[in-house]
C-alpha cells in the first residue's frame, strides 16, 4: 500500500502539487485567511484604529483563526418555516463555486490544475456564472424579509455586474486570438493588455466590484439598511461558510483581472527558477489587486441598487461593446499590431 | 403600482445594526417605500417625573440623560428655567464658560451626527471612526474644564460649578486648530465625495413650507431655507456678543442637511475662539435676590439645596435653548417649594421624527435610502422618549 503511493506520488506529484498546494486548495483557503485578516488591518489603520492585536503575538495574525474556531463551535440555526436542506447545503455550494474558477488560470506556462483545450475562459466564466442562482435560492430558502430583498438585489447586481465581464473579457480574447488563458497571458509577453485595452480594464475593475460584491457595490449584503441581506439568517459554520464564498470569488476574480489585462505569470525571473518566479509574480499582482480593492472600502459609500443598475446597463455595457468593436477593429485592419504587442 | 400589490411590512429596528433604540416600520413595495411609521418609546424613562423629586439643583443631573452627546445645552435649558423662575442675574463671566461648554458640546454632537451619515451611507468608511476618534480631544477639553468627559452637570442655578482652569485658553486654541484641519480633511474626503453625493443630493427634499408645516427644528429647519436660530434671534447667555454666521441653505435634502452640520462646526470653532479670547473677568455664580451675600460660591448654593432653601417663588416659566438638534423647550411650573411642580421638556427629536413620519415626496424613496434619510435627521432617540 505504502509503496503504491509512493508511486502514485512519484508519477503524479505535479499534479498533485496543483491541486493541494498552489492554485489548489491551500492556497485558497490560506488567501481567505490572510485576505480577511488583511482587510481588518488595513482599514483599522485607514480608520486610525488597531485591529486585530492580541491573538498570536505578532499583529494578530492568529484572531482569524480563533474566529474560524469559534465559528466551527457555534450552533448552526435553522429558522422556523425555512427550507432545512437548501439552507444548510448550499452555503457548501457556495464555497465549491467560486473555487472551482482557481482551476483554470495559469500560474505557469505549464502550472495549471486543468486546461481545457483552449476554452478556459469561457469555461471559467460559465462555472463562476452559476454563483448568481445561489443567493436567490438562499433568500427564498431562509424565509425572511430581509434576505428576499437581499436575495432579488443579488439577482439583479450579479446578471448586470456578469455580462460587462464577459464582454470586455472578450475584447482581451480577440485581441489575443484565443480563449485559451495560457495563449492570452503568452500574448502579453512584451505590452500587458491594460494598455490596449484600458477601456476593457475600467469596466472590467467596476463589474468585479459589482460581482463579488465589494464597496461601493455591496447592495445586496447592505448592512445597514437589511441587517445582512441574503446572509442575515446564517449562523455558526454556515456564516463561516459565507464569508469564505466571498473571499474565494474576490481570489477567483482577482485572478482573471490578473490574467487577462496585468500579464499573468509574466514577469523578470526573479527567483531564478522560471516556476517559481512565475508563480511568485501572480502572487504579487494578485496582492496589490486585492489590496486596491481593500482600500476602497474606506473611501467609498454604497450606491443604491437603481444607481449600480443603471451605471451598469448605461455606461458598462456601451463601453464594453464599444470596447470589443475597437479590439475587433485594430486587429482585423492592423495586423502587424498582433507582432508589435506579442 | 397596482392595486392589487402586496405590500411587505418590515421592522425596522430595534435589533438591526443600524437602528439604535428604535424602531422604523417600513411598509414597502419591493424597494420602494410607501409608509415610514417611526415607534419610539423602548428608552421611556420618566424624566419629567423623575424632575418633580429633584430640588432644583439635583435637577440638572436627570435632564442630561436625556441627551449625553449634547448634555450641556439640555443643562441649559433647565438652568434658565429655573433663573428665570427665581430671578438671578447670572454673571457676565459665567455666561461665557457657559457659551464655551455648549459649543463643545455643539461640535461633539454634530461631529457623531457626520460619522453616522457617513456610516449610514454605507460600507462602514474610515470617516466614521475619524469623526468618533476627532472628539477625543474635545471631550479631554471637556475634562479639563468641568471635570467630566461628559455629562457634565456643570451648569448650576446661577452660574457654573468653576472657572476656567490655569493653561485652559491655549490647550482650547490648539484643539480648536487641530479640529480645523481635521474637518478640512472630512470635506475633502467625504462631503466631496461622488458616491457619497450620489446617495443624498435630492433625497428627500424637504421644502421651507414643508418643513415649517411639518415642525422641523435645528439644523434640518435650516437646511430647508428657513432661517431660525435661537442663538441669532433671541440670543441668550453671550451669544449675543460673540460674531458668528447663522447657517442656512437653500437645498433642503440630505446632502444639505449634512452639510450644515458640518458648517455650524465651522461657526462653532468661531465662538468657542472669540469667547475664550473676550471672556470677562468676574465672579461665576450668584445667588437669588432674597438669598443674596457678599460674596457667592458654589457652597453656599449646594447648602442652600441641600437643606431645602433653594426654593423658587410661584410662577411659570419657559426656556428655549438651541440645542445640537434644534430647539429645546423647558417649561416649567413651580409652587414656591423646592422643587417643581411640573416640568414638560419639549424635544428636537421628537418633532424631527415626526417630519419623517410625514415626508412629503415619499414615492422617490427607496429601502436604501432609509437610514441615510433617518440619520441625516439626527435623531436621538432618549430625548424624544424623555
Amino acid at each position: 500500500m505504502l509503496e503504491f503511493i509512493l508511486e502514485f506520488v512519484k508519477t503524479y506529484w505535479a499534479q498533485l502539487a496543483r491541486v493541494i498546494i498552489v492554485p489548489g486548495i491551500a492556497f485558497v483557503l490560506l488567501f481567505d485567511l490572510i485576505a480577511v485578516w488583511f482587510e481588518r488591518k488595513l482599514l483599522a489603520h485607514s480608520m486610525l484604529r488597531i485591529g486585530p492585536l492580541h491573538v498570536g503575538k505578532v499583529a494578530g495574525w492568529l484572531q482569524i483563526i480563533a474566529d474560524f474556531i469559534k465559528l466551527l463551535a457555534k450552533e448552526i440555526n435553522t429558522p422556523r418555516n425555512a427550507n432545512r436542506l437548501l439552507f444548510n447545503s448550499l452555503p457548501i455550494l457556495l464555497v465549491v463555486i467560486p473555487t472551482t474558477g482557481v482551476a483554470f488560470i495559469p500560474f505557469g506556462q505549464n502550472w495549471i490544475i486543468y486546461n481545457p483545450g483552449g476554452l478556459s475562459l469561457l469555461l471559467f466564466l460559465a462555472v463562476m456564472s452559476l454563483t448568481v442562482f445561489m443567493p436567490i435560492m438562499i433568500g427564498w430558502a431562509s424565509n425572511n424579509k430581509y434576505t428576499i430583498i437581499g436575495s432579488l438585489r443579488a439577482g439583479y447586481v450579479y446578471i448586470s455586474a456578469e455580462i460587462p465581464i464577459l464582454l470586455s473579457a472578450i475584447g482581451v480574447a480577440i485581441m489575443a486570438g484565443s480563449f485559451d488563458l495560457v495563449k492570452i497571458v503568452e500574448a502579453q509577453s512584451k505590452i500587458w493588455f491594460i494598455i490596449p485595452q484600458v477601456l476593457g480594464f475600467i469596466v472590467f475593475v467596476i463589474a468585479l466590484l459589482m460581482e463579488s460584491e465589494r464597496v461601493p457595490f455591496d447592495i445586496p449584503v447592505a448592512e445597514q439598511e437589511l441587517v445582512l441581506g441574503w446572509r442575515t439568517e446564517y449562523t455558526g459554520i454556515n456564516f463561516g461558510f459565507v464569508m469564505m464564498s466571498e473571499y474565494s470569488a474576490i481570489c477567483s476574480w482577482s485572478l482573471l483581472l490578473v490574467t487577462l489585462y496585468l500579464g499573468g505569470y509574466n514577469g523578470p525571473l526573479i527567483f531564478g527558477d522560471r516556476l517559481i518566479s512565475s508563480i511568485s509574480w501572480v502572487l504579487i499582482k494578485l496582492a496589490i489587486v486585492v489590496t486596491a480593492l481593500i482600500l476602497l472600502r474606506s473611501v467609498f459609500p454604497r450606491y443604491r441598487i437603481d444607481q449600480a443598475l443603471k451605471i451598469s446597463w448605461h455606461y458598462l455595457i456601451p463601453l464594453a461593446i464599444l470596447n470589443v468593436i475597437i479590439s475587433a477593429g485594430l486587429t482585423f485592419f492592423f495586423p502587424q499590431l498582433k507582432a508589435l504587442i506579442g | 403600482m397596482s392595486e392589487e400589490t402586496e405590500l411587505m411590512r418590515i421592522s425596522w429596528g430595534p435589533q438591526h445594526p443600524m437602528s439604535g433604540q428604535f424602531r422604523l416600520i417600513l411598509e414597502t413595495d419591493g424597494e420602494r417605500v410607501t409608509k415610514i411609521i417611526p415607534d419610539l418609546g423602548f428608552t421611556h424613562r420618566g424624566i419629567e417625573k423623575i424632575l418633580e423629586f429633584r430640588n432644583f439643583v439635583q435637577g440638572i443631573v436627570p435632564i442630561e440623560r436625556l441627551s449625553m452627546l449634547d448634555a450641556a445645552n439640555f443643562n441649559l435649558a433647565y438652568v434658565r428655567a429655573v433663573e428665570e423662575l427665581a430671578d438671578i442675574e447670572v454673571p457676565e463671566r459665567a455666561k461665557y464658560i457657559r457659551n464655551i461648554l455648549c459649543e463643545i458640546s455643539r461640535i461633539n454632537s454634530h461631529l457623531y451626527a457626520f460619522g453616522l451619515v457617513a456610516e449610514a451611507a454605507g460600507g462602514y468608511p474610515a470617516v466614521f471612526l475619524w469623526t468618533v476618534a476627532d472628539r477625543e480631544p474635545l471631550l479631554d477639553l471637556a475634562e479639563m474644564l468641568t471635570g467630566a468627559r461628559w455629562s457634565y452637570s456643570f451648569f448650576v442655578p446661577g452660574g457654573v460649578r468653576a472657572d476656567i482652569p490655569k493653561g485652559f485658553k491655549e490647550k482650547c486654541l490648539e484643539t480648536l486648530r487641530y479640529l480645523e484641519n481635521r474637518i478640512a480633511k472630512y470635506k475633502e474626503c467625504w462631503l466631496d465625495n461622488k458616491v457619497f453625493k450620489a446617495r443624498t443630493v435630492g433625497v428627500a427634499y424637504l421644502s421651507p413650507k414643508d418643513a415649517i408645516r411639518l415642525g422641523a427644528v435645528g439644523p434640518n429647519l435650516r437646511s430647508s431655507g428657513v432661517p431660525l436660530d435661537l442663538r441669532k434671534d433671541e440670543p441668550y447667555e453671550a451669544y449675543g456678543e460673540v460674531d458668528f454666521e447663522m447657517v442656512v441653505l437653500k437645498e433642503g435634502d440630505c446632502y444639505a442637511r449634512l452639510l450644515a452640520r458640518y458648517l455650524e462646526i465651522v461657526e462653532s470653532i468661531k465662538i468657542i475662539r472669540q469667547a475664550v479670547q473676550n471672556m470677562p473677568e468676574g465672579p461665576i455664580i450668584s445667588l437669588p435676590k432674597p438669598m443674596k451675600k457678599k460674596t457667592e460660591t458654589l457652597q453656599d448654593l449646594l447648602r442652600l439645596a441641600a437643606v431645602g432653601r433653594f426654593t423658587v417663588p410661584k410662577g411659570e416659566a419657559l426656556a428655549r435653548v438651541e440645542s445640537a438638534r434644534g430647539e429645546v423647550d423647558v417649561h416649567m411650573i413651580t409652587d414656591g417649594s423646592a422643587k417643581p411642580y411640573r416640568v414638560k421638556i419639549i424635544s428636537p427629536t421628537f418633532r424631527n421624527l415626526y417630519v419623517l413620519s410625514r415626508l412629503p415626496e415619499i414615492e422617490h424613496i427607496r429601502v436604501a435610502d432609509i437610514p441615510v434619510i433617518l440619520y441625516s435627521f439626527d435623531p436621538w432617540y432618549l430625548d424624544a422618549d424623555r
